[in-house]
């Protein structure tokens, strides 16, 4: 340790370190042009000047570069020093008059113009850039001439593949001399491009060290190596200068990791389709062409635009903007993929709507497409608002070609109009809905694990086994399994967790490891003993705030015993060190001031249950992401709001009180509810992995709509299949079936609940843990096109039961109409009935199977065969089925004179009337959920408007209640085909176990509480909890009879229920009044 | 609201908003028209408890 | 101080506006020093009582975002 004197104060500094860096580290401000932290200094620029006194004279050197001595006195700001430098900064902007950070500079000295004579440069000599590009292991560049000829160059003024174009010299120049387009042009003769960003689609650059995006789970930077210049000479290495950890390590080696594992899954995703192939719309060409991922990033917040709706070619807003759907979809010819994407049309739907919102209403947004495929649960809701509300135009056409207007950057369609006009239009901005494709890394992956494909790639399944590829044990989600959206594909994750944790069942729990359970000090009545710890957060806190001062400032707080600074507080070390002071200081309440709670709370909460404190006396100041980060210009008002939250931090621990969670027994049984096919899965998948379940079925005998049903779209035999499940659960002695029963009452909660079962009028009652709504659907009665009035009319589960008992007049037809969407997307019914097209277009070809020469039309609105269902669409064209569209205004109408029966419709195409005698008509009759208000009412689950389910998160939570512990699935979610409500059947099994395998679970601590002296028994809090916690006490019990209590299993800590207590009985445990009061004063405190 | 200019509180001092957890630029847009709203109405002394308590 | 700066409370839903805050620290948005965020678990457990009290103890502007 060397000490000397920095402007009359005694500093330390290490051996071997300039003065220059010492001053830094004590925050004493000394300019300087040619620093660089990672380079050897130079002393280029000279505004570094420091006077420097040895004991016998002054002298002055340039502080960079001047190794520090014992006893040395230094002053940085002396008379003679800013003399100096000012007149340095006088000379440098003669040279180089017009370079703004001299400018600043200028300003800063009190220099408004440069008494010498003016040179047109702009640069200073510095040298940062050789001196970088030497670090950087390239020496592309140097010094050349000498004295007033002196210059940055290559040697002989040629452009030199020396240069690898990696824009050091242009990130470190202080003037901006350099420029990556100098640099092209004068200097490099490498190929020079930006490294795109992968998650912004390229729309934007990153740097060779990143972290991939946001959110990225772990949020930790990652090298490129493939663009790194370490990985190419060896040179740089700067980051490790920077990092304050010593995290990075250029040696690490790629390892092989073999992992000993009973079963695989596979979720490698899908690739959106690249449209650079298609020339005709010269998506390579025209900038305003885009990609709907490329669209996503520009409409997103996060963006490369900032949300910012503007077109690519000029960054101007765009008036009118087009989609083009089924691109790399439902075509042969151009791509080869012959299915559909599925979830194309919803999201161009979705990218319009926030267009328009972001753009305001004037913005025109049409989307041309073949069919649209809202078939998802409310899409087709939201498909009605986009048309009525956003006025979203939707125009039935396949457009053929792109062409750019000439003399502007828009474009120009030629497309043929419903009527059959043919119409061009120019557009600002085209959107390509690009569909999905399976990428051939994953196609090689497949063959490697030796598991089979289908036609288009995807994952081969069976309909009774969705989510098991061909190969045992090996499970497959997500889009490989076939395309599909967010909710489907968390549905089908769930349920392959399920499939392999069947196979693994007795494998569970044998390589958990028990966690030491340190007891916790009681410090109820104590003095609040504070300790406050800031942290630096490498140089992300302390870079902008004076972490010490807040250090400083928060001991003189009431109450705190102990405050410091860390360099990392999440570190493993000082997680240790804290355990350590928290002992050794006997602190009872802990601060930290770092980073957000929503991320690192449960760290330190894990922290000081080690040092044997209640978690819940803690507090987190958020003096990062809320302060340091968003402050950087302004640091002193930065270290003031520091300190102001780490005031109300402190003031809101000094009254917290050690919590209790509750803990509780998760009962190792389930309730299934339903026993169709989604029901029995769900009771077979829970059953198989160990716990006890009951079914309760209405009807006389287990399948559900199942029994109708005569093949599915794979051609597979139902009846068969449907036989297997239900032995399968009969004879589990895990499962008991109740038949004809129906629940009569129910108790309790997650955990514990007590159902009683009523069957054949005796009561049982079941204890579980968990329970699974699997209610179904049933098919609509229709009251319209004759049915129920001509014996040849009839639903599609009607003509299965024919194909099922083999009815041999089916073949002696001459002709068949399918009519589809009947009770479906009607005003009444405003949803999609999802199964209807592929149903109807499957039986149309069973029928062909049986007479070649049948006459069949199906008469459609929009054919939904989502998916590779796309494939029987195709062959049933290709066999001669006859595709009728007509629109909700223009319904068929269906004739009966005398034997004749015939059917009308307008023909979309000829645009004239058409009647077609037949002898059979199936409608494609809606599914209509079972509308269970009583069981509703029991879980306290809702209802959407349509009767189905609402499930936890539409996107996240599709098989699950907010109401913890009970589970969904099946058609009570939305109607769907076998192979969707057996996914789902085992997603809801697998949500369950994730509760029954923790035996026990702790409820949180920051639960609502009543105060029952102060309750009036309003009721207010019971109405209004959407958990319902309040409930009553009984008039018949002992204590507080009538009086609100809150069952804190069920308390979500919202405080809905504390803010409208009229009474002020209801207190939050954690954010109690006196609590929040207490930061409110404290934020207001010595303003 | 009205009930809190009913007793004086001007509005634009009291803000609410929506912001869902995503949108980042939403909640900086917000931020500034709030202290541009709150500046612009002035500081408040009607209902400081303490007005001499400047420190 | 040269000129005047308002001081303003916030209140911010732990799951929507200070998740918010947090990305804007993320993506090193700047804004206004001005604010000074406290947490709560839900906008529902908001009242009146809160931001009387904020204005009583002289903050100049109150701002409840959910």
């Amino acid at each position: 340790m060397i000490t000397f004197k920095l402007n009359g104060k005694t500093v330390q500094g290490e051996e071997g370190q300039y003065i220059l860096q010492v001053a830094q580290r004590y925050g004493v401000e000394i300019p300087t042009l040619c620093h660089h932290k990672a380079l050897e200094p130079a002393g280029m620029c000279r505004l570094c000047t420091v006077e420097l006194f040895d004991g016998r004279r002054s002298r002055f050197v340039t502080s960079c570069n001047y190794p520090i001595w014992e006893g040395m006195e230094v002053k940085t700001d002396s008379e003679p020093v800013h003399e100096g430098r000012k007149l340095i900064v006088e000379l440098l902007m003669a040279r180089c008059p017009d370079v703004p950070i001299l400018k600043e500079l200028g300003k800063k000295y009190g220099i408004s113009d440069t008494r010498f004579k003016k040179e047109e440069d702009t640069c200073i000599l510095c040298g940062l850039c050789t001196r970088i590009c030497t670090k950087m292991g390239n020496s592309a560049i140097s010094l050349t001439g000498r004295g007033v000829d002196m210059k940055v160059d290559t040697p002989f003024h040629i452009q030199t593949d020396t240069c690898m174009a990696c824009g050091a010299c242009a990130s470190v120049c202080p003037t901006g001399h350099i420029t990556l387009e100098k640099i092209r042009q004068n200097v490099t003769t490498h190929p020079f491009k930006p490294i795109a960003s992968e998650y912004d689609m390229g729309l934007k650059g990153r740097k060779p060290v990143y972290v991939p995006y946001a959110q990225a789970v772990p949020n930790t930077p990652v090298i490129d190596r493939s663009v790194c210049v370490h990985f190419k000479t060896g040179g740089c290495q700067v980051c490790t200068e920077f990092c304050g950890v010593n995290a990075i390590d250029h040696t690490m080696q790629d390892e092989i990791v073999e992992l000993n594992v009973g079963s695989i899954i596979l979720s490698p995703g899908y690739q959106p389709f690249d449209p650079s192939k298609f020339d005709a719309y010269g998506y390579a060409k025209h900038p305003n062409v885009i990609t709907a991922m490329e669209m996503e990033r520009i409409l997103s917040a996060s963006g490369p635009t900032q949300g910012h709706l503007v077109r690519l070619s000029d960054h101007k807003e765009p008036k009118k903007i087009a989609w083009f759907q089924c691109v790399g979809s439902r075509d042969m010819n151009k791509c080869d993929h012959a299915y559909c994407s599925s979830v194309c049309c919803m999201y161009a739907i979705k990218e319009a709507v926030i267009a328009k919102e972001h753009s305001g209403s004037d913005l025109d947004c049409a989307i041309f497409y073949m069919d649209m495929r809202t078939h998802g649960k409310d899409f087709e809701r939201f498909y009605n608002t986009a048309k009525d509300k956003h006025g979203v135009r939707f125009i039935r056409s396949r457009v053929h070609t792109i062409d750019p207007v000439p003399g502007t950057d828009d474009l120009s369609i030629r497309y043929i109009s419903e009527s059959g006009e043919s119409v061009v239009e120019e557009f600002d901005q085209i959107v390509l809905s690009v569909g999905m494709e399976i990428s051939p890394e994953v196609i090689g992956m497949a063959k490697n694990l030796g598991i089979e494909l289908t036609p288009g790639n995807f994952c081969e399944t069976t309909t009774f086994e969705p989510v098991a590829t061909s190969r045992p044990g090996i499970y497959v989600c997500g889009a490989f399994q076939g395309p599909k959206d967010i909710p489907q594909s968390v549905i089908d994750s769930s349920a392959a967790a399920a499939a392999a944790g069947e196979i693994l069942s007795s494998a569970r729990d044998t390589l958990t490891k028990a966690k030491e359970v340190i007891p916790e000090t009681n410090v109820i009545g104590e003095r609040p003993r504070i300790g406050v710890f800031v942290c630096r957060c490498g140089i992300n806190i302390a870079g902008v705030v004076n972490v010490p001062s807040v250090a400083e400032y928060a001991a003189t707080l009431p109450y705190v015993e102990y405050a410091s600074d860390n360099l990392y507080s999440c570190s493993q070390d000082t997680q240790e060190n804290l355990v350590n002071i928290i002992k050794q200081k006997n602190l009872n309440r802990i601060v930290v001031a770092a980073c957000t709670p929503k991320t690192h709370e449960p760290l330190f909460q894990e922290t000081i249950t080690n040092a044997g404190l209640n978690k819940y006396l803690f507090e987190m100041a958020n003096i990062r992401n809320h302060d340091s980060w968003v402050h950087k210009n302004n640091p002193e008002m930065a270290t003031q709001k520091a300190k102001d939250l780490v005031r109300s931090a402190v003031y809101k621990v000094a009254l917290t009180q050690p919590l209790a969670e509750a803990e509780l027994q998760i009962r190792p049984s389930a309730l299934v509810v339903g026993g169709g096919i989604a029901g029995m899965t769900a009771a077979r998948s829970l059953s198989r992995q160990g716990y006890e379940t009951h079914i309760v079925e209405k009807s006389p005998d287990l399948g559900g709509q199942a029994k109708n049903l005569y093949r599915t779209a794979k051609g597979e035999d139902i009846q068969q299949k449907l036989n297997g499940l239900i032995q399968d659960v009969k004879q589990d002695a895990n499962i008991h079936v109740h038949l004809n029963a129906e629940l009569s009452q129910m108790d309790g909660f997650v955990g514990s609940f007590k159902t009683t079962l009523c069957a054949a009028g005796q009561d049982t009652v079941v204890e579980h843990g968990v329970a699974v709504l699997a209610t179904g659907a049933y098919p609509y009665q229709p009251t319209e096109y004759l049915y129920g009035k001509d014996a040849r009319v009839l639903t599609s589960l009607e003509l299965d039961r024919r194909f099922m008992e083999k009815d041999a007049s089916l073949s002696t037809l001459q002709s068949a109409v399918f009519i589809q969407c009947v009770g479906s997307r009607e005003p009444d019914r405003p949803y999609c009935s999802r199964v209807c097209c592929t149903h109807a277009i499957d039986n149309a070809l069973a029928l062909k199977e049986l007479n070649p020469d049948m006459n069949i039309y199906v008469l459609y609105r929009d054919i939904r065969t989502y998916g590779e269902r796309e494939y029987l669409y195709k062959e049933a064209r290709e066999k001669g089925v006859i595709f009728i569209r007509y629109s909700l205004d223009r319904k068929p109408e269906v004739i009966q004179n005398g034997d004749t029966l015939s059917i009308r419709v307008v023909d979309h195409i000829l645009g004239t009337p058409l009647e077609i005698e037949t002898d059979l008509i199936t409608l494609a009759a809606a599914i209509v959920p079972n509308r269970d208000e009583k069981l509703a009412n029991f879980f306290k689950v809702p209802m959407n408007s349509d009767g189905f389910f609402v499930e936890r998160h539409a996107k996240l939570g599709p098989s699950e209640f907010a109401t913890d512990g009970v589970f969904l699935c099946g058609m009570a979610h939305y109607p769907k085909p076998i192979d969707e409500s057996i996914v789902q059947g085992k997603a809801a099994a697998s949500r369950a176990v994730t509760l029954l395998a923790r035996k026990t679970i702790h409820t949180s601590g920051t639960v609502a509480e009543v105060v029952p002296a102060y309750c009036s028994s309003c009721g207010v809090c019971v109405s209004i909890c959407p958990y319902s916690a309040p409930s009553f006490i009984e008039e018949t019990a002992r204590f507080n009879p009538g009086k609100a209590q809150i069952n804190p299993v069920l308390c979500k800590g919202c405080g809905l229920c504390v803010a409208s207590c009229r009474s002020g009985a209801i207190r939050l445990k954690g954010f109690d009044n006196d609590q929040i009061f207490a930061q409110i004063a404290a934020l207001n405190e010595a303003m | 609201m009205n009930l809190m200019e009913h007793m004086g509180i001007e509005p634009g001092r009291l803000q609410f908003s929506w912001i869902s957890s995503a949108e980042s630029t939403k909640f900086v847009e917000t931020v500034k028209s709030v202290t541009q709203a709150v500046k612009a109405i002035g500081p408040n002394t009607t209902y400081k408890k303490n007005p001499v308590k400047v420190a | 101080m040269s000129e005047w700066e308002p001081k303003i409370v916030s209140f911010l839903c732990n799951w929507c506006s200070y998740g918010a805050a947090d990305l804007a620290g993320v993506g090193r948005m700047e804004y206004p020093p001005n604010i000074r965020i406290i947490r709560i678990p839900c906008t529902g457990r908001m009242s009146p009582k809160f931001f009387l009290a904020a204005l009583r103890e002289g903050a100049d502007g109150v701002w409840v975002s959910g």
